[in-house]
């Protein structure tokens, strides 16, 4: 469902000099998987989940969502992909109801479609109690459950999220990690990037550790991990390992 | 906790065209309604606004007519009386100050009292500059003997100009200098037995009052323009909060991102924003109509009695007002979306904007200048042409109008608002997309002043640096440049082409012999051809320029081309023959071929532009160079001297045949002057300094023969040569 090939992308910064941001990464993720892009800050996690959200072009490679090219059909990736970003925020004087109705419009519901979707949406994601109320006034977890809304209105098969849980507490963090489980059970493909491992260690089918913008170690978390060890440990010894290399 | 998300009943359908675009227009205008700030604007302003700006002017007109009447009741006019029969026209002034005129203009101009003395020359003099006497009056000998007989008695009269003096005394010293002609006039009729009725030939009696009331002053029309620049500015500030909240405060609130996933392209997020930062602003404009139409039913109360506010044509202007400030709003719209686009936060977005607000405004102020108001082509200038066209359509037009009827000029004006709102939101699209703007913001770009990474040849914006700099230099010191070209010359090409040209060199490194062209033209003998061909064109240029020139003027310059002539003429005349080359053939060609067909071309063109994109350059370029120029007259010449010279450049990779086409070009008329010691030689020297009529049929086909073969040989050698050096792929 999500496919990333070879993707590398390159920029410019302030100093004229070339930063390698993603240097040549692969990975792909199923229908009804969730995949864990862990990564410290400055590995490339954000610029590949970009990319993949149409929002930065690769300079190489190629990143797909149900087989259509970022690149070359950005409008199709998009009418396929729910994307959350790290920085999401939520339009402060809009109700929830009010931005699953924008976004739906957007994409081309309408009516009672529209109207039958947004209530199924606020109804799963517990926002009853402040469907009407502006943003501006809702709790951290509440705004993020909004942005996880805001990206599902479409239905799309596939969602890419970025730090999803770095603002919320232990519980606002466990809702959503259910949320998102719910999603992959009911068949979607997740991509999630984090630096907090200990919330999805047990929430994702596998893993892709990037650093320096390309993959140190991939795979579930039995095949990262040694016997009695945990994924924390596993994360540093594929970091230390492509540093020492 | 929640339930599982279900899936939908349905996947949603493709959006339409304009689907998205509405979506997003209908999401942020519910959105600025529920702006606090943006309803101030749009309603609250205008409603506070103009109430005030009326009843401070009605206050102040007030003030300033009885200030005058109150003036006129109580001025008293002081006139110190000198010279040889400085008694007895004191004493006869005084007479006639006793008795007021009954009726006439004098009457009107009456002051409450005279203070009239007989005074020494000294003592007159010092009343005078002190401000004690209003008018001091030289009444030489022989001045009663004039007035009581049958002469013209000639007085001298000075008016104070100190602050201390009577405000007015020259209007109060006229009124009693027509009583005391009136006065003498009796007195010789009644000498020469004339009756009292020989000086009143006719008299027109009202026995039902005045025949008509006098007709009231209207200051309608000159309100207008201040008023529509007013409208101008408060409709532009209602699309202030608005642009600044659709997309740097979409960044602010991190909701950018997930905008840029809708399922459509940029253009139409942008116009999504635009329709609806337009529809605040048409409200805006709106409610200002509403709170003007409203203020001015109730401003006409409150004027001086006898004045009006009467406009010519008060519904049709208005309407032609309307729809041409609907092009207004909709340049204001796009202007204020296009500035803050780059911004990161609603801060910087709203220092961006406001200096650019106060410039707009400016530029509509610019509609109100006298010598503006009657030119057609001001209605296609943004913000000002529908100041031109609004004022036109409601007072009509003052002296000689701009020639076009009024429903042309709004249509001309809604053409170039349409045309430049559609670049403006493509080129905020651009700056939306733009990855390094969106995630990295205008900070995370290079310091303005560190040196970028070194480049091949320059971007187009740096091409465009050096010759903006230099305008900007030319024009903040013309004021010191010295009339003599002998100085002002090297002075101009230092300022305006070096100093740029060695300061973007110092500070954009780039492969010079690249950019600037530092190379031979060709190899062996064609290198030769492709020289000699070129200053076959620059000759031939140079009269085919001034054939051109002559037909489209007709011999008559501008006084700044005039002036120009003049001295181009002097420096050939009194200058030697070496220095004249230097300052008018070597320097400039040297110079500006080097900045011009070097670094700016180079920018322009680009590292092997295509055969399109190296025209483009070449004819940017050249048009640069004509502007650079500053004189109307000579950019038709300069602009077809940047293309000869741009071309060459591309096709034959070297600056070489640039400067000699320019050089030669540039020597004519210091060849002909120098010939015009000889047979015909009054002629060669009008057509070197532009001051012939016409130039003779010869000439002018031996000019383009000459173009002919020196474009035939630089062809002849660039197929024969080296086809790498040329520019283009």
């Amino acid at each position: 469902m999500i496919v990333v090939r070879d993707l590398v992308k390159h920029y410019r910064s302030g100093d004229g000099s070339v930063v390698r941001a993603v240097d040549g990464v692969s990975f792909a993720v199923e229908p009804g998987e969730m995949v864990g892009l862990l990564g410290a800050n400055g590995a490339g996690k954000t610029t590949t989940l970009r990319v993949l959200a149409t929002l930065l072009t690769p300079t190489a490679g190629t990143a797909s969502v149900a087989g259509c090219d970022a690149s070359a059909d950005p409008v199709a990736v998009r009418r396929r992909l729910g994307y959350v970003s790290a920085t999401t925020g939520v339009p402060d004087r809009l109700s929830p109801r009010e931005i699953f109705g924008s976004f739906g419009r957007l994409h081309g519901l309408d009516g009672a479609a529209l109207a039958d979707r947004v209530d199924r949406l606020v109804a799963a994601l517990g926002l009853g109690s402040c469907a009407d109320r502006p943003a501006g006034r809702l709790s951290s977890g509440q705004r993020q459950r909004v942005s996880v809304g805001r990206a599902l209105v479409h239905d799309p098969p596939a969602l890419v999220l970025d730090e999803p849980t770095s603002a919320l507490d232990v519980i606002g963090a466990r809702d959503l990690l259910d949320i998102l489980t719910g999603l992959r059970d009911a068949g979607h493909a997740i991509l999630v990037s984090t630096h907090r491992l200990h919330e999805i260690e047990r929430r994702c089918d596998r893993f892709v550790v990037i650093h320096g913008g390309r993959v140190v170690a991939a795979g579930t978390r039995d095949e990262l991990v040694g016997p009695g060890g945990d994924l924390e440990q596993a994360f540093f010894a594929a970091v230390s390992g492509a540093e020492a290399r | 906790m929640t339930d599982p998300i279900p899936p939908a009943a349905a996947p949603p359908a493709p959006p339409g065209r304009f689907t998205a675009a509405l979506a997003i227009a209908r999401r942020d205008l519910v959105e600025f309604v529920r702006d606090r700030r943006t309803l101030f604007v749009t309603l609250l302003l205008p409603m506070v606004t103009y109430p005030i700006v009326a009843l401070a002017s009605a206050l102040g007109l007030r003030t300033v007519v009885a200030d005058i009447e109150s003036q006129a009741a109580t001025a008293t006019l002081a006139v110190a009386v000198t010279g040889a029969e400085a008694l007895p026209f004191a004493e006869r002034l005084r007479a006639v100050a006793a008795s007021p005129p009954r009726g006439g203009p004098a009457a009107a101009d009456w002051p409450a009292g005279f203070e009239i003395e007989p005074l020494p020359d000294p003592v007159a003099n010092r009343a005078l500059a002190s401000g004690a006497a209003d008018v001091a009056v030289d009444a030489p000998a022989g001045t009663l003997a004039a007035l009581d007989g049958d002469g013209t008695a000639t007085v001298t009269a000075r008016l104070s100009t100190s602050r201390d003096a009577e405000p007015g005394a020259a209007r109060l010293w006229e009124a009693l200098v027509a009583n005391v002609a009136a006065d003498t006039l009796a007195r010789r009729a009644r000498g020469a037995g004339l009756p009292r009725a020989f000086l009143e030939p006719l008299r027109v009696t009202f026995p039902d009052g005045p025949a008509a009331a006098p007709v009231a002053p209207s200051i309608g029309p000159t309100l207008v323009g201040s008023v529509l620049v007013l409208l101008a500015v408060l409709t532009l500030t209602g699309a202030f909060y608005p642009a600044i909240d659709a997309i740097a405060g979409e960044k602010e609130r991190g909701t950018i991102e997930t905008l840029l996933m809708a399922p459509c392209s940029t253009l139409q997020i942008v116009l999504g924003k635009f329709l609806a930062v337009f529809a605040i602003t048409l409200a805006t404009l709106a409610a200002n109509v509403l709170s003007i139409a409203a203020t001015g039913a109730a401003a006409v109360r409150m004027l001086p009695a006898g004045m009006s506010m009467e406009i010519a044509h008060p519904s049709a202007g208005s309407l032609a007002t309307l729809v041409a400030f609907v092009g207004l709003a909709a340049i204001a719209a796009a202007t204020c979306l296009a500035v803050t686009t780059a911004s990161k936060s609603g801060k910087e977005a709203q220092n961006t904007l406001t200096p650019v607000i106060l410039l707009v405004s400016a530029l509509a102020g610019t509609a109100l200048l006298p010598g503006l108001r009657g030119k057609a082509w001001l209605a296609a200038v943004p913000f000002a042409g529908q100041i031109v066209v609004s004022r036109l359509a409601l007072v009509g037009p003052e002296g000689p109008g701009p020639g076009l009827p009024v429903p042309v000029l709004v249509a001309l004006s809604l053409a170039s608002a349409g045309a430049l709102t559609a670049l403006l939101l493509q080129g905020t699209a651009l700056l939306l997309a733009d990855e390094d703007i969106l995630f990295r913001g205008p900070d995370a770009a290079p310091h303005g002043l560190a040196r970028p990474a070194r480049r091949k040849v320059p971007s187009v914006a740096q091409g465009a640096i050096p010759v903006v700099a230099g305008l900007a230099l030319v024009w903040y010191l013309q004021g010191l440049a010295p009339g003599d070209l002998r100085l002002s010359i090297p002075l101009h090409q230092g300022i305006a082409v070096i100093l740029p040209l060695v300061a973007m060199l110092a500070w954009q490194r780039v492969d010079t012999r690249t950019t600037l062209g530092l190379s031979s033209p060709a190899r062996g003998p064609r290198g030769a051809v492709t020289l000699v061909g070129a200053g076959l064109i620059g000759a031939g240029l140079f009269f085919l320029s001034a054939a051109l020139l002559l037909a489209l003027g007709g011999g008559d310059g501008s006084p700044a081309v005039r002036d120009l002539t003049r001295r181009l003429l002097d420096l050939l005349g009194n200058t030697p023959w070496w220095l004249s080359a230097v300052l008018m053939v070597l320097l400039p060609a040297v110079a500006e071929e080097t900045l011009y067909r070097g670094w700016v071309l180079a920018a322009f063109a680009g590292v092997s532009p295509s055969r399109g994109r190296a025209v483009a350059a070449v004819a940017a370029q050249a048009a640069v160079f004509a502007l650079a120029h500053l004189l109307p007259e000579r950019m038709p010449a300069t602009f077809a001297l940047g293309l000869a010279t741009g071309a060459l450049r591309v096709l034959t990779g070297s600056i070489l045949p640039s400067i000699v086409l320019h050089a030669v070009h540039n020597a004519v008329p210091l060849v002909l002057v120098a010939m015009a010691g000889g047979p015909g030689g009054e002629q060669l020297a009008e057509i070197a300094t532009g001051g012939a009529t016409r130039l003779p049929p010869a000439v002018v086909a031996a000019a383009a023969l000459a173009v002919a073969v020196g474009a035939g040989l630089v062809g002849f050698a660039a197929r024969r040569g080296d086809r790498g050096r040329s520019a283009v792929r």
